[in-house]
């Protein structure tokens, strides 16, 4: 009996990592007004500070994610794929995960790999200050540090119509040869 | 005889070229007219396509809703997997127990429109059981609870993310996934009457016959 709900449970599990894939869209939405983003500093996983308002002058994909949720892993792998893609161009994203210790990510970057920053928010008093309702909700922001786009639940970030997006922010003179982080 | 037989007939007539113009002009007009009527009259609740079914699997049961702009699906969970979960973000026995048997679904919203703006207000859905109505227990339902148990500031965390907003405004391709709690206990069934706004207007859904999974934990025998 306890074997049957131990299957049970895996392969409900297995539904829900395998469902996210199907529901994924592309759209990113124009934010009315571009408000200002809210400034945050926080560490990431070596204990590194990361202010957003030093990114400026860059396009920033600044995502809310936490390790358990089905929808935030799925969209990790584009993610990291959308980050080789455009690091190189000006582009910067920042991953900040919520409520979790670096322990716990850590792990998970045993199975979902990613060079880009991982940021902690362990009391969750960012996400609060940045609106968000549900995870993962992910924010691009243009190199005046403006909120232009906004994306709730996951996407494939690295379709090239999303990437086009992306990288039409940036200045028209942009050098490929910017640096990913300041 | 209806007054679209009546203009074919007058038109079918040929010399009389003014009876038939006459004829057609009062059959758009009232055609219009009743098209009209039909729009204004229209109820809010709107026409959708219901889909129920099994996982083959796993053996447990979905309810999906679409109408429009908005799909909603409702995947039963199973008590002993949110045991597991929150029992895994920091929640005590009890306290994870408390959530499993309060009925809770794994529950997905989308706006697959190409153009339209969905806000939804989990706070105005009414759950129907035994013809009682009741509200969902919703973040802002647990919070104080967890607050008044000093229940750890991680699984406090967690939990509230873990949920479905209760507010939310979904552009397209827009989606959550998360928990949904209906305050009842395991294997009641019940209706979920639902309401969202598309565009600013507001509109109605039904679910009927929703079935809360069974608790089918076992304790370990010694």
């Amino acid at each position: 009996m306890i074997k049957h709900s131990i299957k049970k449970i895996v392969l409900v599990s297995l539904c829900y990592l395998l469902l996210p894939a199907a529901l994924a869209g592309q759209g990113l939405s124009p934010v009315k007004g571009k408000p200002d983003a809210p400034d945050f500093s926080l560490p990431d996983l070596d204990g590194k500070t990361h202010r957003l308002s030093d990114y400026r002058g860059k396009v920033v994909v600044v995502n809310f994610w936490a390790t358990w949720c089905p929808p935030c892993r799925f969209e990790m792998p584009s993610m990291q794929s959308a980050w080789l893609k455009t690091k190189d161009k000006g582009v910067v994203i920042l991953a900040i995960d919520v409520g979790e210790d670096e322990d716990t990510i850590f792990t998970f970057t045993g199975d979902y790999p990613v060079e880009f920053p991982l940021l902690l928010d362990e009391d969750s008093k960012i996400i609060h200050q940045w609106s968000v309702r549900g995870l993962p909700t992910t924010f691009v922001i243009d190199p005046d540090g403006r909120i232009v786009y906004r994306a709730i639940g996951g996407r494939h970030w690295d379709d090239p119509i999303l990437l086009e997006k992306i990288l039409k922010l940036l200045p028209a003179n942009s050098s490929s040869q910017q640096k990913s982080t300041p | 005889m209806t007054i679209a037989q009546h203009a074919v007939i007058m038109c079918l007539a040929p010399p009389d070229k003014t009876r038939c113009d006459s004829a057609v002009f009062s059959t758009t007009l009232l055609a219009v007219a009743l098209l009209m009527l039909s729009l204004a009259t229209q109820p809010s609740a709107q026409a959708a396509e219901v889909t129920t079914g099994k996982n083959a699997d796993t053996g447990l049961r979905y309810w999906q809703w679409q109408s429009g702009d908005l799909l909603l699906k409702l995947t039963q969970r199973l008590p002993d997997q949110t045991r597991a979960f929150f029992m895994a973000r920091g929640f005590t026995t009890e306290q994870a127990n408390t959530i499993a048997t309060n009925c809770a679904f794994q529950s997905m919203m989308k706006n697959t429109g190409s153009d339209s703006v969905i806000k939804l207000d989990l706070s105005q859905w009414t759950v129907k059981h035994n013809n009682r109505q009741h509200s969902l227990r919703t973040r802002e339902v647990w919070k104080p609870i967890w607050k008044k148990q000093q229940a750890n500031p991680a699984a406090q965390i967690a939990f509230e993310w873990a949920l479905l907003p209760t507010h939310q405004t979904y552009n397209t391709d827009d989606y959550n996934w998360g928990l949904s709690s209906y305050g009842l206990p395991p294997g009641s069934v019940f209706d979920l009457n639902f309401s969202w706004q598309r565009n600013g207007k507001t509109l109605h859904g039904q679910i009927k016959s929703i079935q809360c999974p069974a608790d089918d934990h076992q304790e370990p025998k010694p």
